[in-house]
């Protein structure tokens, strides 16, 4: 039988764009977070961000090794949670995320998760601290990390540049499409109209928000932001929390603790919790 | 099964072939009792449509059809099965060795349940020079009125007089009587086995009813699918009875509505199996019960029957049909499946999940397609699915 003053839970979201890794003490405090970028084999990766570098936590007996520590519990969430054999558990990254947020703010209310990913963006609906309903953006990388990324590669802007350029705007353009590709052909006809990078980055942002607003209706007055691209673009926060609180005036916005480590997080938890 | 199935495509194969027989092309849910009881032998593209999913072979056949003016945007059958035509392969061929579908000698389609049949088989008549005939029913409708039922009737006396000069005969109303009462006897017999479903643990899941549903399609007004039909009943009741289960530790109990992906029924059903859930019933299976066939009185109720189906109804009577599936069968929750190409058999674009939710029902949509893979992303539609089970 394991000391249970022992154990470390760890959680790993093996998300598109990055890995997150966090390790929880038994009672819940933060030991570490680290990330990486998701790369292939991802199986190789994933132990790498797990591990870190030599002398770090680790969750392994040895460097290379697949062999647990007594004691250490590793659950895995996020699109390449199937992929990483040395998990002891898995879960949805829509259970992880509500389990990382619910964890940290204990808003005992009625509440939504906006959580935009790489390649997806979720809205969850959490009611009595369960999750109520989930939506998941379709069909296409509009409103995504990777819509962001795209356009920021065909206007030569670097990611953590897009929220001071986006607050220089001087107008509110806005981009009609919902198609990373005809946005992508919009915004190369603005360009040669010689509009301001500033306004097409407001105006990407802009479409961002509209994108994920008519995923659903959002009906709670709480709104909590998670994920890694509403961490690095604090601009999109305040146009979603502006987008919000004009729809519904009790509006409360917050971003989430740790909000790009929450899925890693409520996978950590999930794993002191089973 | 696959000797019901390959014992078909052969006496097709052997029909088409045989100047003496004639062969009929017809919608799934078209009348199909009329067709058999003159005498065609009858071929259903549609199912043919299904294999090139299921075999996978429509992700080469579509973008051929895509190519030739065909958007990607219509009925994935209709893309794999023209696209298959103009690459001159058919799933036939490896199965059964059968080298080419059955060249048809008249065309018969049903709007019943869309347009895009009509367009199919329109191109098929020119392509062949053949003869083709519609029935064009109301559609979308809330309850079936006597002038409905009339108006099909008549389409249907109709369809009998141009049917009768290619065929060389008259039809036998004795004939079509027996032909009805053995359709009512297979579907009376299918609807008992998707029933067993409502036992806990189901004996069979949404899955494998894909596959069991093929003579209720294609055989329907034969002595070969009634038993066909009375063998799997057997079977399924010898599962209940020793408590065998489609899914070894069925904890909840889900409900599919629209079209299978037909490409992904593997995948899709191990991802319910490894989560314990149980597909236990759905529309799609359910839509080839036709209780209203009367041998007394063939065409009326053949009307009837071919006007009723769920996806020819409105949206009223479909969230009532499926909230009465939920109780029946006692189902924790609902996938709906959005088919790309598919609008009139995808149900969640008129606010009907909500609808059901409101009513207590929890509901989840996953896009995807029936043939067309690239309208389906898998890792996506996994976590939707488990993420909903976790919810349930």
């Amino acid at each position: 039988m394991t000391d249970n003053s022992n154990r470390i839970f760890w959680g790993v979201d093996c998300g598109s764009s990055e890995i997150k890794v966090v390790a929880l003490d038994p009672a819940g405090k933060l030991l570490l977070k680290r990330k990486q970028k998701t790369l292939f084999p991802l199986r190789d990766h994933v132990h790498h961000a797990l591990a870190g570098e030599d002398g770090d936590l680790s969750p392994f007996e040895a460097i290379g090794s697949d062999v647990i520590k007594p004691g250490h519990k590793i659950v895995a969430t996020g699109y390449g949670r199937k992929y990483v054999s040395f998990a002891d558990d898995a879960l949805t990254e829509i259970k992880a995320h509500f389990i990382g947020v619910e964890q940290q703010l204990d808003l005992k209310k009625a509440y939504s998760i906006i959580d935009i990913g790489g390649q997806d963006s979720k809205i969850i609906a959490i009611d009595h601290s369960k999750v109520d309903q989930f939506i998941i953006n379709r069909k296409c990388a509009a409103g995504t990390g990777a819509y962001i990324e795209e356009l920021g590669h065909r206007l030569e802007v670097s990611l953590a540049d897009m929220t001071a350029l986006a607050r220089n705007n001087d107008k509110k353009l806005s981009l009609n499409s919902f198609c990373t590709v005809f946005s992508g052909q919009e915004v190369i006809k603005v360009l040669m109209n010689g509009e301001r990078v500033e306004n097409i980055i407001y105006a990407l942002y802009s479409s961002v928000v509209k994108r994920v607003m008519e995923m659903t209706a959002i009906t709670t007055d709480i709104v909590i932001f998670s994920g890694g691209v509403l961490t690095f673009h604090p601009k999109l926060v305040e146009m979603f929390t502006e987008k919000l609180t004009e729809i519904n005036p009790e509006m409360e916005t917050i971003l989430a603790p740790n909000a790009q480590y929450c899925g890693a997080i409520g996978a950590a938890i999930y794993g002191k919790t089973t | 099964m696959t000797n019901v199935m390959k014992d078909y495509f052969l006496n097709l194969d052997a029909a088409a072939k045989d100047p003496e027989r004639k062969v009929a092309w017809c919608t799934s849910v078209g009348p199909a009792e009329i067709l058999r009881a003159m005498g065609f032998e009858v071929y259903f593209p549609e199912n043919h449509g299904a294999m090139l999913g299921a075999t996978r072979v429509s992700s080469d056949t579509i973008p051929v059809a895509n190519a030739n003016g065909y958007s990607p945007e219509i009925c994935s059958y209709l893309t794999s099965d023209v696209g298959a035509y103009m690459k001159g392969i058919t799933p036939l061929t490896k199965a059964f060795g059968i080298t080419e579908v059955p060249r048809p000698d008249i065309l018969v389609y049903n709007t019943n349940q869309c347009k895009d049949v009509m367009h199919w088989f329109e191109y098929y008549a020119k392509e062949f020079d053949t003869p083709i005939f519609g029935i064009h029913p109301p559609t979308n409708i809330p309850d079936i009125r006597q002038q409905y039922i009339d108006d099909v009737t008549r389409q249907f006396e109709e369809l009998i007089t141009f049917l009768e000069p290619i065929i060389g005969h008259p039809l036998d109303p004795e004939k079509l009587k027996q032909t009805v009462a053995l359709s009512l006897e297979a579907t009376t017999l299918w609807s008992e086995v998707l029933d067993m479903a409502k036992v806990r643990p189901s004996p069979l899941t949404f899955f494998d009813g894909t596959i069991y549903m093929g003579p209720i399609v294609v055989l329907r007004g034969t002595q070969i699918a009634v038993d066909y039909y009375k063998n799997l009943l057997a079977e399924l009741k010898q599962k209940v009875a020793e408590n065998h289960a489609a899914v070894k530790k069925e904890n909840k109990r889900i409900y599919w509505d629209g079209m299978p992906v037909w490409g992904r029924l593997r995948s899709l059903s191990n991802i319910f199996d490894e989560n314990d859930a149980c597909v236990v019933a759905s529309t799609y299976c359910n839509s080839w019960v036709f209780s209203d066939f009367d041998p007394e009185d063939p065409l009326a109720s053949m009307a009837r029957a071919y006007i009723k189906i769920f996806i020819n109804r409105n949206d009223g009577f479909k969230e009532n049909y499926i909230a009465d599936m939920v109780r029946d069968f006692h189902i924790d929750g609902v996938v709906f499946m959005a088919a790309r190409t598919c609008p009139n058999n995808s149900n969640a674009h008129y606010n009907l999940p909500r609808k059901l939710k409101e009513r207590g029902i929890p509901t989840i949509i996953i896009d995807g397609d029936l043939c067309d893979l690239r309208c389906f992303s898998d890792e996506q539609s996994t976590t939707l699915i488990e993420a909903f089970l976790e919810t349930i």
